[in-house]
């Protein structure tokens, strides 16, 4: 009797995961927000609705207004709604592991959504940081051949600091091999924050006698610290300068040229390709077989299966990349440029 | 033109913003920093980013709540109040021997039970004991109390009498290396433990609590009523690595021990800062609640068997009872906050515990509200909570940091100072707490422990009975000694009882409504009126 009964429903699961496959349209896709009154999120919430519309399934979502605990409720409501994959933007990493436990169970995939959640069966997709400071420190290496380098690492408190890093030195590490790039300073910036990168950049100023010939720093933030303690010297502008994020400031800068890069990433593809590989897995794909997948190790040894999409990195030359893409005004790129030294300000 | 019914409501809705309904009574606050002639900012960079906490205690003998005020790189201030009964809040700066700089916190505690308050102050640098010597006077103790006050940053405070002792036990809570300004993150340096010397009356040398992870705040709780009370730490996870909250065995002759997980405690991360306790649910065991950034926490013990003691462990409630106050409820921020002093008062004398949450920017955090407002968190009938602080008058976007709950004025309604950042520190007045009944209770007991810390107060009235245990320790960096204020809502009368430290159970008492009653060790209540 029992031995039936448990056969009878494992049939009855199979058809039903069967229909599922066969039936690639109205599925439903929900998105859990951490914080969706933040602006930037529009951007990707807009490319992903578009996408999930177009393949003639349901875009369902909850915003977890920067509360872990609220998150925990919201993923359980979008099960509870037949969500039949899921994409969450975790508010904290070390808290939304119920939730996607949860899911898992009832065999609703899940996609890591820019930032890392640590379950090997959660699918990881966010752009290539380790790409993101390979490209800062080629635009900056591409300036600067050789000298003095210093680098404005973020916060140790976030892994992505390191990944960062790692991929600058990639790029670098011939150049300080053969003597041609000098290492005269290094330092992480507790909390990302402006002003202690200011703060290390004129204590490497200080160190270094004023001789420091390029500066590699992680983010845009960071990027206006350093320029700031550049232009008390007197530097701002010889110095090449790297960022990340395509800050309506940072962009100015470099338009400028007081900064040397800004490493974009395209909101729009993120949300597109989260769209899609979640179409995919509530399908029935293998995390495995979606397209473009790598292993990853995570900071907490699960072996994930990613995506890592590639930013472009933005100068002087391709400034019109992010006007054009609506992220930003013609006015404010190029506020207090001088008339014609800017092709995208003309 | 008739409007669809739907379409009327929405409009009505949006017409009358202000009209928000309370289910309880929303106290008055008033806004009276300005003339209270408290004049005082906690100030410096890096090393005063945490810590500005306040003390409050009795010490010209006038049993109203005086004052210090953290500094930080400012000397701290002492301030004697001056107010009148019932009158506005008046204080005044004195000399008292407690102004020295660095000072981070500052707990009071009768360490060697003369019944003079001493005061220990947290600093970045050497932590000093100062002795009580009445008259608003306090003298160095450190060499005396055989006291070692160490060279750290010190930023948390807990302090219990072990079973039989008749010297206290203090906690330390010490952060960063401060020497480590480049690279702080793994830095947590040790926690100390100064237990009595034997049978003397002096400290013997500080036991380091190992692990450490970076303690914002501090409280040693009988969490399990066993009749011994444990030590739960606050711990910031910004800067620790491999660390999590923690809750220690402090057993009396015996070293301490980590609550782990075959004790049933779970790993939590949080950016750990200020501790409040109370029983809220009426069961007998405190809740917790713990301030952090983002979400709030509020814990609960997971299983209360009715054959056994509870194991240690203990679920989230935050969400469900409505206070995660995790982003600012006024104003156009929508980033998260960040929470600092905690605590449980009963600020509309209805007979719910309510909870004031201190609020402000680390220093700058791109990403998290610049202007975040202080809550004020009015408990409804149900258990869950009700954001009020704007309505009530306290929603200060300065960047909060240490604050205290105190009926300064004696009238029987709890008012409100709170330290800001590189900000002048702020005091409210409760001018209206409502309708609802309310008495002061002070507990006194023979030496040692003269203030009974780790009792029980019961006080059962209407058919229910609320409970408080005295601690010295938690909130962020500053502690309350004093009257133990309770609301009563409609009830005129009540009964009180005190479970005291020794576990011995005190008889039920009554007491009326409106008075302020001693609760002297095996004697009836003695009503006590203020007066000047």
């Amino acid at each position: 009797m029992n031995k039936f009964a448990t056969a009878m429903l494992a049939g009855v699961a199979m058809s039903m995961s069967l229909a599922a496959v066969a039936e690639a349209k109205d599925k439903v896709i929900g998105v859990s927000w951490s914080n969706f009154q933040e602006e930037r999120w529009k951007t990707d919430e807009a490319a992903m609705k578009a996408a999930i519309e177009a393949a003639g399934d349901k875009y369902i979502s909850a915003d977890a207004q920067s509360s872990a605990g609220k998150q925990l409720t919201d993923v359980e409501t979008l099960i509870s709604q037949g969500a039949n994959a899921l994409i969450i933007l975790s508010q904290d990493a070390s808290a939304i592991g119920p939730a996607v436990e949860k899911a898992l169970s009832e065999g609703i995939p899940v996609v890591g959504y820019d930032r890392l959640i640590e379950n090997k069966d959660v699918f990881y997709l966010t752009f290539d940081n380790k790409e993101v400071g390979r490209m800062q420190a080629r635009e900056v290496f591409k300036a600067k051949p050789e000298g003095n380098y210093a680098f404005i690492k973020g916060s140790s408190a976030d892994p992505n600091a390191d990944f960062l890093f790692s991929g600058q030195m990639e790029v670098l590490k011939e150049a300080i091999d053969s003597g041609k790039i000098k290492n005269v300073g290094e330092a992480y910036t507790d909390g990302w924050l402006p002003a202690n990168a200011q703060k290390n950049m004129e204590q490497i100023l200080t160190t270094n006698d004023n001789k420091v010939d390029a500066v590699v720093a992680s983010n845009d933030g960071t990027a206006g610290g350093v320029v700031a303690a550049l232009s008390a010297q007197g530097l701002a502008g010889s110095v090449p300068v790297s960022g990340q994020d395509g800050d309506h400031a940072a962009l100015n800068r470099v338009a400028l040229g007081t900064q040397t890069v800004s490493v974009w990433k395209d909101a729009r593809d993120l949300g597109k390709n989260a769209a899609e590989i979640a179409s995919m897995l509530a399908d029935g794909k293998k995390m495995e077989e979606i397209p473009n997948v790598v292993k990853f190790t995570t900071p907490g040894g699960n072996e994930t299966n990613s995506v890592f999409l590639t930013p472009v990195p933005i100068t002087k030359d391709n400034l019109n990349v992010v006007i054009d893409a609506g992220w930003v005004s013609k006015e404010v790129v190029c506020q207090g440029v001088a008339a014609g030294s800017v092709a995208a300000c003309n | 033109m008739r409007l669809p019914g739907t379409l009327l409501a929405a409009v009505l809705a949006l017409g009358c913003p202000a009209a928000q309904a309370f289910e309880t009574p929303v106290p008055t606050f008033v806004e009276e920093t300005a003339a209270s002639g408290v004049q005082h900012s906690f100030t410096g960079e890096w090393e005063f980013m945490v810590g500005g906490g306040v003390a409050t205690f009795d010490c010209d003998g006038d049993r109203m709540p005086d004052m210090l005020l953290a500094g930080g790189t400012s000397p701290a201030r002492f301030y004697r109040n001056a107010s009148a009964p019932g009158s506005a809040l008046t204080f005044e700066a004195q000399a008292s021997g407690l102004e020295l700089d660095m000072v981070s916190g500052a707990y009071p505690l009768d360490v060697d039970s003369d019944g003079a308050t001493d005061i220990v102050l947290l600093r970045v640098g050497e932590n000093v004991v100062m002795r009580g010597l009445g008259g608003c006077r306090f003298e160095r103790a450190n060499e005396k109390f055989g006291f070692d006050g160490g060279d750290a940053w010190s930023t948390a405070l807990a302090a219990t009498w072990e079973k039989g002792a008749q010297f206290p036990t203090i906690a330390i809570g010490n952060y960063i290396d401060r020497a480590q300004d480049a690279f702080p993150w793994g830095s947590c340096t040790d926690n100390w433990l100064h237990r009595p010397m034997g049978e003397e009356r002096k400290f013997a040398p500080p036991l380091p609590l190992k692990p450490s992870f970076c303690a914002l705040s501090m409280l040693f709780t009988d969490w399990n009523r066993s009749g011994m009370p444990s030590l739960r730490v606050s711990n910031d996870r910004e800067y620790y690595k491999g660390g999590q909250e923690q809750l220690w065995r402090i057993d009396p002759g015996k070293p301490p021990v980590p609550y782990g997980p075959k004790d049933g405690w779970k790993p939590l991360k949080i950016w750990g800062m200020g501790i409040a306790s109370t029983d809220l649910d009426g069961d007998g065991y405190p809740e917790y609640f713990l301030t952090s950034m983002a979400d709030n926490k509020l814990q609960t013990l997971a299983a209360k068997p009715a054959d056994s003691a509870p194991k240690a462990t203990f679920s989230d409630v935050a969400f469900a009872k409505g206070v995660t106050v995790h982003r600012p409820y006024t104003g156009d921020e929508v980033k998260p906050s960040t929470a600092w002093h905690a605590q449980f008062e009963d600020v509309n004398n209805d007979g719910l515990a309510d909870l004031f949450v201190a609020k402000g920017n680390v220093s700058d955090m791109p990403d998290f509200a610049k202007k975040d407002p202080n809550n004020l968190l009015l408990q409804k009938p149900d258990g869950t909570f009700e954001e009020a602080g704007e309505a009530a008058g306290v929603a200060s976007v300065e960047t909060g940091r240490g604050a205290a709950l105190a009926d300064f004025n004696l009238d029987g309604q709890v008012d409100l100072v709170v330290v800001n950042r590189n900000g002048r520190t702020q005091l409210w007045r409760n001018l209206d707490a409502g309708s609802g009944n309310w008495v002061g209770l002070e507990l006194r007991q023979p030496a040692p422990n003269v203030d009974a810390v780790g009792a029980w107060v019961e006080v059962r009235c209407g058919g229910h009975t609320t409970r408080r245990e005295i601690t010295v320790g938690g909130g962020h960096a500053g502690g309350q000694l004093g009257w133990i204020h309770f609301g009563l809502g409609a009830e005129a009368k009540a009964d009180v009882r005190v479970l005291w430290p020794d576990g011995s159970q005190g008889e039920w008492q009554p007491v009326e409504a409106g008075g302020f009653y001693e609760l002297v060790r095996g004697q009836a209540p003695r009503r006590w009126a203020p007066g000047r």
